[in-house]
């Protein structure tokens, strides 16, 4: 049977909250970003703002100085929660199959066999942006397909406004005209890669064929056709359920408190989440370290992964920094648990700034010799020195 | 309005052409009409062997896209035709400084079937909260003169626009009014058998659920089957009428809930006598 996922997404969601809760703020360049901490950095703007240059991560001094107009307006979490939670009981009634997004104004629903209860899931798809409108003033692209992975390019088509449908079996033939970074999961490695063989369209990886796509890309090459083709079978989950994540542990034969078993000890489990997150074409936002101690006490830090990432060496500055916190006391460690959540696609746009970009383009390049290497030759085939 | 004598024979049923609104309802393979399982890229074709014309209903919800609509056009014979629904920012949505863009875009998505010669009709439904003021008879012949040059015809829901002078600038303009079969709600366009042009008439069957049509809710808006004794007033008097008044006509059924539009719109064919493709 044909799926009919559809996907809702508010454009720039938390400047379309604050804008809803003041009207002031409307067709003005509007940030959202903590005023007044050293080194704030945009949390998100509005599309006005975007036009003017400014990108999510961008330090709030420079992102001000862009217009003239600009407003800055502080992150307010407990707001984007509950909009999302509004969005999430109108999407209720529909179906028992929605996925929210952690916060940022992204819902799936999937409305498959629903027709006969609630009529055609194009006019179910247009009833909730109606809705959204007129009970939350928000105003959601809303788009619908046969998959999670075909509506997610359809909403970042059309971003900040609109609504796309495709239909069912018209997959490949919607992605094949789109430039290649539009679809979510592929890895910038992979995506430098085609580039590098001057492939930046879809239609121009999926003339390769298998083969040659394999020649290209190694063990990717399966995922990247699957994507490329429109096909992805992954389920939108039922509500409530715990959403996706990565979680490894380790517990010490004797227990420890030197730091570099355990960071050593971290970075074993950081590779094999990496790997783990790389292979579902996820990125995670969220790493958090849990430290139980001899004495039975625990301790838990957690920091933000900013922009979300899936490879080892971004991920593992910001387990340390938890560890380092969650290992304060002076008390040996028996047991680490380091958990990687908040699954999201990779990111679409690539770093702002030349040098980020370099960066990021040398990590990914590191982490997939590595990955080649460890699928070749297995995992103990090649290590990284610290 | 002319008076025509009313039997089956004197329509020439290769001008008529029966359809549904809309051809891909997954509940259509559960009533029966398409095989079980129909995946929704074969329904078209499938349905191309039923009828000779569809409604594109989900050109309502969104712009047309040129390369989907160049995709559809394979899979469906020489002669089958398409009337298409004016998208919703034209006609439930309207932003009066945007909707003359919207009209570019719409001219733009619909492009491969004009170029085909294949759209046979540009359906602009109106709503019933669209009644017939100054502003919106403003706001109508502006948007007849920036569709020009396409085959649309009008449709209103609302009782007010059910005048003479309605018809008769209609009728100047050589749009076709749809003629409508509706339950009997005092808000509602009548159902009447007038012809505005002489090229087309278009008529649509939206089913007789009054309750339903109160409720808001879309499946029990169009859930009804018409009975053979209800349609016979349209097949022998109403479409033998306006048939001898326009060189074609289009009939739609929009009653799509379980699979009952197909059924009603054979009946339909049966009765006037029009073949199936």
């Amino acid at each position: 049977m044909d799926r009919s996922i559809i996907h809702i997404n508010i454009a720039d969601f938390a400047a379309a909250v604050e804008r809803r809760l003041d009207r002031r703020l409307e067709g003005r360049p509007l940030i959202i970003a903590p005023q007044g901490a050293a080194r704030a950095t945009v949390f998100d703007m509005s599309e006005e703002a975007y036009r003017a240059g400014v990108r999510k991560g961008m330090p709030l001094g420079r992102a001000a100085r862009l217009s003239r107009d600009m407003l800055v307006r502080p992150p307010q979490p407990a707001r984007y929660e509950q909009a999302m939670a509004d969005l999430l009981r109108q999407a209720l009634p529909y179906s028992p199959l929605i996925e929210p997004g952690e916060s940022d104004g992204h819902l799936f629903v999937d409305v498959t066999g629903t027709s006969r209860l609630f009529g055609p899931a194009v006019d179910v798809a247009w009833r909730m942006r109606r809705q959204a409108r007129k009970d939350l003033g928000l105003d959601p692209i809303w788009t619908l397909a046969a998959n999670k992975l075909v509506s997610k390019v359809a909403s970042r088509l059309v971003k900040p406004i609109g609504e796309y449908i495709v239909a069912p079996g018209d997959e490949e033939a919607f992605l094949a005209p789109l430039p290649v970074w539009l679809i979510p999961g592929i890895e910038s490695t992979d995506l430098l890669r085609l580039r590098e063989l001057n492939l930046t369209r879809v239609h121009q990886i999926t003339a390769l064929g298998p083969g040659h796509l394999e020649v290209a890309l190694g063990s990717q090459a399966a995922f990247v056709e699957r994507a490329v083709r429109g096909q992805d079978n992954t389920a939108v989950r039922p509500v409530g359920q715990k959403p996706l994540q990565v979680t490894l542990e380790h517990t010490f034969g004797t227990d420890t408190h030197a730091p570099a078993e355990l960071e050593a000890q971290l970075y074993a489990l950081v590779e094999k989440a990496g790997h783990a997150l790389r292979r579902q074409g996820r990125a995670a936002r969220r790493v958090i370290v849990t430290a139980d101690y001899s004495d039975g006490r625990r301790c838990i830090r957690q920091f933000r992964v900013e922009p979300p990432t899936a490879n080892d060496l971004a991920l593992f500055p910001l387990a340390q920094r938890a560890l380092h916190l969650a290992t304060a006391r002076r008390t040996r460690v028996r047991h680490l648990r380091l958990t990687c959540d908040r699954l999201v696609y990779p990111p679409a746009q690539l770093p702002l700034f030349e040098e980020e970009r370099r960066t990021v383009a040398r990590q990914d390049c590191i982490i997939a010799a590595v990955d080649r290497v460890r699928e070749r030759f297995g995992w103990g085939a090649v290590a990284v020195a610290r | 309005m002319q008076e025509a004598s009313t039997t089956k024979t004197q329509i020439s049923a290769g001008r008529l052409r029966v359809g549904t609104s809309g051809y891909s309802y997954p509940e259509w393979n559960d009533a029966g009409f398409y095989p079980p399982g129909t995946p929704a890229k074969e329904m078209l074709a499938l349905y191309a062997k039923h009828f000779s014309i569809t409604e594109l209903n989900y050109t309502w919800y969104q712009m047309p896209k040129a390369a989907a609509l160049e995709r559809m056009l394979p899979k469906v014979p020489s002669g089958f035709g398409f009337a298409a629904k004016l998208t919703r920012t034209m006609t439930h949505e309207i932003d009066p400084h945007g909707w003359r863009g919207q009209v570019a875009q719409f001219r733009e998505g619909i492009a491969p079937l004009v170029q085909a010669g294949r759209l046979t009709a540009l359906l602009a439904q109106l709503p019933a909260a669209f009644q017939r003021t100054e502003e919106n008879r403003r706001y109508l012949a502006l948007l007849l003169d920036a569709l020009n040059g396409l085959p649309v015809a009008v449709e209103f829901r609302h009782r007010s626009w059910a005048e003479e002078r309605v018809f008769a600038e209609l009728q100047k303009r050589r749009v076709p009014l749809v003629a409508v079969d509706v339950p009997d709600l005092p808000y509602l366009f009548p159902s009447l058998d007038v012809v505005t042009n002489p090229d087309l008439f278009y008529l649509r069957f939206h089913g007789r659920n009054a309750k339903g049509w109160r409720s808001g809710d879309m499946q029990k808006q169009f859930d009804y089957l018409y009975t053979s004794a209800e349609l016979q007033p349209w097949s022998q008097e109403k479409i033998p009428r306006m048939a001898a008044q326009a060189r074609d006509g289009i009939i739609f059924f929009n009653n799509h809930v379980r699979g009952q539009a197909p059924r009603n719109a054979k009946m339909l064919a049966e009765q006037l006598g029009v073949q199936s493709p």
